[in-house]
């Protein structure tokens, strides 16, 4: 067990009832002070990933693994409560902004706060001083027009503001954010993240940043992770996965960030075909349908390789 | 919020002129003369045609109809020739004891069936949720004129907890009235509360599975907390329409258990009405159960507004 790391997770395996794989043997770490980026197109397990160290992981899946520590503490021989406390007092959740992860019929002030009174015991005075000076910080000016708003007459560049003063309320020692750009137009996404990047800066709160646009995580963070069908493909500091992208996955991934300079009528890069899934097609790299250089060594499994210390990929061909 | 009102309002009375059609016309329509049924068949065609005069049955049947629309409009629901006395009187007498056993088997049923449709939804598929769901839907299978026997036999007569009939107003104590209605107020609730454990159950299943539940649980909230302030406030609009609509249903008149009880309720009233064929106390309790019917279910409208913010805010913007 760590102390230095604030998520360190060894060979998780989640799996349906039915035994179908979802996400396959991975290993994670997130540094002190870091922000990391975890990359992949839907369906390649990141936010159950994400959902598993959030403890909220539905109950109809199974979920193993060799270590699974948390800010110090052991998700496997921990109690449900003790669990729930800690991500309760201690890790920040910026959900995908989808409207719905703030109750419609509670006013802001009520529900923003409630975490903050259970776990500091301080009164409802305290809470809302707080939660104004948080909202403010993230960028609104009407703070109390806001608290007394319903989440559904708020814009989807505000309420995701919500959701990370909500995040930012126990001063956490972790935050995890699943995609918390997705539906918001790009100027406040920029805001958004640079949001989260200043409270890493200030705080050194560790980030674990889930996206499917690595264009954007290019930005913000330290080291990212690519990960395909339920298994980690690619994982390097930022510069080295875009000045030496090892997995032909990886490099897909890069070639679709759209550019500035396209020509006019140019057509946006695309990856052929759909995600598999895992396992379904048998033995060997599960990108093989997909991958422009797929050889006969693709179709046996797949050892992890290493480039340095912080770079591996899991390919059978040395591009 | 007021403009709803109006609009629900003249909704309401068009409503009532089509039920006061249907009803004038389909006793218009059926075979027989009201003074025929009330002299008999061995009456003469002399009193038979004076009783028509006296009650103006002679009158077209536009005339008639006019009259009885324009006493509706004041409340004057007609009179009944069976008890000789106005049908508004004979109403107010029994409408205590129809209301009080809706209003305490509604206080039962919901009570039950809020707390155990929740139970069974948060722990769903498990002991507790198989329990509760086939105990409510062997409740509702029950006839209610069986379970009151059933009941009457064992509470009232073998163990003596409860009157067997009777209904005692409340003028001569709580506890005597409370005592008189409870066996009867259970019997219906247990009628009642299976439908509504169902919808709570559905509902709340809903409300669990929504993302600001699992926005609740990263937030570390207590258990009562997180049921409590988010799942069920979200799950409680469907079943205050279905507690609505029974409420409306059992205001209506319970006739079985008012029947076994041996309770002076509206129930009652309504089948002394259909036996006597006593068609103008008929016709003035369909007219009056519909408008309480139209009234609860405004009311029920009213107070969903109020639980959803939306609907509410939206309301006052108009």
């Amino acid at each position: 067990m760590s102390a230095e790391k604030a998520i360190d997770i060894k060979n998780l395996t989640i799996t349906t009832q039915g035994g179908r794989t979802l996400v396959d043997n991975i290993s994670l770490h997130l540094n002190k002070g870091e922000i990391l980026g975890v990359v992949g197109e839907s369906g390649s397990g990141k936010t159950l990933t994400a959902k598993t160290i959030m403890n909220l992981l539905p109950e109809n899946l199974v979920c193993k693994a060799q270590s699974f520590c948390v800010l110090g503490a052991d998700y496997l021989t921990m109690e449900k409560k003790a669990k729930k406390a800690l991500v309760g007092s201690k890790v920040g959740y910026v959900p995908q902004n989808t409207g719905s992860y703030l109750h419609p019929m509670i006013k802001i002030k009520d529900q923003i706060a409630d975490g903050y009174l259970l776990y500091t015991k301080n009164n409802l005075e305290e809470a809302l001083q707080r939660a104004r000076r948080l909202v403010s910080a993230v960028g609104i000016r009407d703070t109390e027009r806001l608290l007394k708003s319903y989440p559904w007459q708020l814009s989807g560049g505000m309420r995701q503001r919500v959701n990370i003063a909500m995040s930012l309320m126990n001063k956490p020692r972790l935050i995890v954010a699943d995609e918390p750009t997705t539906a918001l137009d790009s100027t406040v996404q920029m805001q958004v993240v640079d949001l989260l990047k200043a409270v890493n800066a200030q705080h050194e709160t560790p980030v674990l940043m889930i996206s499917h646009d690595l264009g954007l995580v290019k930005y913000y963070c330290q080291r990212i992770v690519v990960m395909y069908a339920g298994q980690i493909m690619e994982e390097a500091p930022v510069d080295e996965v875009f000045a030496n992208p090892k997995h032909p996955y990886t490099r897909a991934l890069i070639k679709v960030i759209p550019s500035l300079n396209m020509k006019k009528g140019e057509r946006l890069a695309e990856i052929p075909g759909q995600i598999t899934a895992k396992r379904s097609a048998g033995p060997g790299c599960v990108f093989k349908e997909r991958c422009s250089y797929c050889q006969s060594a693709c179709e046996r499994d797949i050892e992890v390789k290493k480039v340095n210390d912080k770079h591996f990929y899991r390919c059978a061909l040395d591009l | 919020m007021f403009g709803y009102i109006y609009k629900r309002t003249s909704h309401a009375i068009e409503v009532l002129l089509i039920v006061s059609i249907i009803t004038f016309a389909v006793l218009q329509w059926i075979p027989g003369d009201a003074a025929q049924l009330i002299l008999g068949a061995e009456a003469t065609p002399e009193k038979v045609a004076a009783l028509r005069t006296a009650m103006g049955l002679d009158r077209p049947w536009y005339i008639q109809y006019w009259d009885w629309l324009k006493g509706l409009f004041q409340l004057d629901l007609g009179r009944s020739y069976l008890f000789g006395q106005e049908v508004v009187t004979l109403i107010q007498q029994r409408l205590p004891v129809t209301m009080s056993l809706a209003a305490f088997s509604m206080i039962l049923a919901s009570v039950t069936a809020i707390i155990l449709g929740s139970m069974a939804a948060i722990k769903k598929n498990t002991t507790v949720d198989y329990i509760s769901t086939s105990l409510m839907q062997l409740g509702s299978s029950v006839p209610a004129f069986w379970l009151g026997m059933l009941f009457i036999v064992y509470f009232g007569l073998e163990l003596k907890w409860f009157p067997v009939a009777g209904y005692v107003s409340p003028d001569h104590g709580l506890g005597p009235y409370l005592h008189s209605i409870a066996l009867p107020s259970i019997v219906l609730a247990i009628g009642e509360v299976g439908m509504l454990l169902r919808t709570v159950r559905t509902s709340m299943l809903d409300s669990l599975s929504q993302d600001f539940m699992d926005m609740a649980k990263a937030k570390g909230l207590a258990s009562s907390t997180m049921y409590l302030k988010y799942a069920l406030r979200s799950a409680m609009i469907a079943p205050i329409n279905v507690m609505g609509l029974q409420f409306a249903k059992m205001v209506g008149g319970t006739v079985v258990v008012e029947s076994v009880f041996g309770l002076p309720g509206v129930g009652r009233l309504v089948l002394v009405a259909v036996e006597q064929r006593d068609i103008f106390l008929f016709q003035g309790l369909v007219m009056f159960i519909t408008m309480l019917v139209i009234l609860i279910s405004l009311l029920v409208d009213i107070a969903v507004m109020f639980i959803n913010p939306r609907i509410r805010i939206e309301m006052q913007g108009e």
